[in-house]
């Protein structure tokens, strides 16, 4: 519950004055009167996990998205870990989420702001607090584009295997970060997420970076997203009152 | 390949990347007329629950309520205050530098809807209705599950929406906004946060919508007035792309004071 506390402490300010306290629908509860996370995931009429709802990521991702894997998992081409030392070194001052571009996906995976995951005909819709941003992932069957315009959110088409949706993503930007560290993506990326509620409040997530410019070979990362019912995303405006750029120096 | 724009869409810049995106995957569904071509006349099609199914891609016939909110009154019908006066002028006077949007700030409701350059997608379900906007990738949600606009909420550019339906009518209740919205573009008419926007979203036919907006602000006017209706039309074929206002930002340093 990590996540939901660090919520908790962000939002603090302003929870009375929002629609941060409705009660979600069809939650199941506990005797008293909390959301039971552990009850079973709901299905849609199709028969398939429903994933929508409001949801919160592990903690801990967000500076760096390797965090859990050896040394070699990520396996740098010699010019990508040169970009990345730089990076680091240089203290993130020319992370483009600075400047309020967005961050994309995994990026959008692992930042400490809520999101929400919607169904709809023919595609489902992440909805990311975070920079108020959103991603359509087709599920109509068509294929990915051949050549895309590159995307900070790339372009994502999912299918169901099994109880698993599987999303394949491409299209991505060549100056991307994956993560506040500044592990580098470019436009060879390809991003596979699987997703996989295994109970009400859980949904196992494993993300593999597929980018043989960046990467000798592909690397997964595997977290927990944490249901966050009775609460609501509320407007993230990255220019509004932007105060911190001018102390972002690096060295 | 980057797609230029401009923030304000007065030039027409989406022919560019055309072939290189999802913008030419067929959409399902389409009515077609007896020599195979779409019939934007058809029947409207209905949602699951029998209501009408504004889901789709959608773009405002042209920028005539971007530009003034308040086309085709009669100009006794929209009066401002003092207040909205005065700071009308201003924004007119510093040559309009100071608009939101040219700072990547939302444009606030029912603004967003009217940018004829920049189309939008509805996706209806029937406890709630989003719409993803590609200008500033922004997002809005509408709740249809019977809540009450909140009492006392944070001031947000683009509010907090419920909904219900009123026959084929999907009528949309905006309140919670901040004080710094411009209402349309070349008018500049201000809100101030007790502005209450009620807009009416009638998808007339297969192809086409008429949304309406009433907007009720007793600080900035001296009566509620409702928009003439303004058109929309269905945009087959094609989707929403991605839009990352800061990215390679060139306009803000020409905005200077005459």
């Amino acid at each position: 519950m990590k996540a939901a506390v660090l919520t908790a402490l962000l939002f603090a300010a302003t929870a009375t004055a929002q629609w941060l306290t409705y009660p979600t629908p069809d939650v199941p509860r506990t005797k008293d009167g909390k959301a039971n996370l552990t009850a079973p995931a709901p299905r849609m009429a199709d028969g398939h996990p429903d994933l929508a709802g409001v949801w919160n990521t592990q903690p801990g991702y967000t500076g760096n998205l390797a965090k859990d894997l050896k040394p070699g998992e990520v396996s740098f081409q010699p010019w990508a870990e040169e970009l990345y030392n730089h990076r680091v070194s240089t203290e993130g001052k020319e992370d483009p989420q600075a400047y309020c571009v967005l961050s994309g996906v995994p990026r959008e995976n692992v930042v400490p702001y809520p999101f929400k995951f919607l169904n709809s005909k023919g595609e489902i819709v992440i909805l990311y607090e975070a920079l108020h941003s959103y991603r359509q992932i087709f599920m109509d069957g068509r294929p990915l584009p051949k050549e895309p315009n590159p995307a900070w959110m790339g372009y994502s088409v999912g299918h169901w295997d099994g109880d698993t949706l599987i999303v394949e993503s491409k299209g991505f930007e060549e100056n991307n970060w994956l993560d506040n560290s500044g592990h580098p993506g470019t436009e060879m990326m390809r991003l596979t997420e699987k997703f996989r509620r295994i109970d009400f409040g859980h949904m196992n997530v494993e993300m593999t970076i597929d980018d043989p410019k960046a990467y000798k070979k592909p690397w997964t990362v595997k977290l927990v997203f944490t249901a966050n019912p009775d609460t609501e995303l509320i407007e993230y405006v990255c220019d509004e009152n932007e105060k911190d750029l001018k102390h972002l120096v690096g060295k | 390949m980057k797609r230029s724009w401009s923030l304000f869409g007065l030039i027409p810049a989406l022919a560019l990347t055309a072939s290189a995106q999802w913008v030419n995957y067929p959409t399902v569904g389409i009515p077609r007329t007896a020599n195979g071509s779409p019939d934007m006349n058809g029947k409207v099609p209905k949602a699951a629950d029998g209501k009408p199914d504004l889901s789709g891609v959608w773009e405002a016939e042209d920028q005539t309520y971007f530009r003034d909110l308040a086309d085709g009154l009669s100009p006794d019908a929209v009066v401002l205050t003092p207040w909205a006066q005065a700071l009308q002028k201003q924004r007119e006077e510093r040559d309009h530098v100071d608009d939101p949007l040219a700072k990547c700030l939302p444009h606030g409701v029912p603004r967003v809807n009217t940018n004829g350059m920049f189309p939008f997608k509805i996706i209806q379900t029937p406890a709630l209705v989003v719409i993803l906007y590609e200008q500033l990738g922004l997002f809005r949600q509408i709740f249809l599950d019977g809540r009450k606009l909140a009492a006392d909420p944070n001031p947000s550019w683009l509010g907090y929406s419920t909904g219900r339906w009123d026959g084929d009518t999907l009528v949309v209740e905006t309140s919670g906004f901040n004080d710094k919205t411009w209402l349309d573009t070349f008018k500049g008419r201000p809100a101030s946060e007790q502005l209450r926007v009620t807009e009416r979203f009638r998808r007339n036919t297969f192809g086409n919508m008429e949304v309406r907006a009433t907007i009720d602000d007793p600080k900035a006017f001296t009566k509620p007035w409702t928009t003439t209706p303004q058109k929309m039309h269905l945009q087959l074929n094609t989707d929403i792309l991605e839009f990352s206002c800061n990215e390679n930002e060139k306009d803000l340093q020409h905005q200077v004071i005459k």
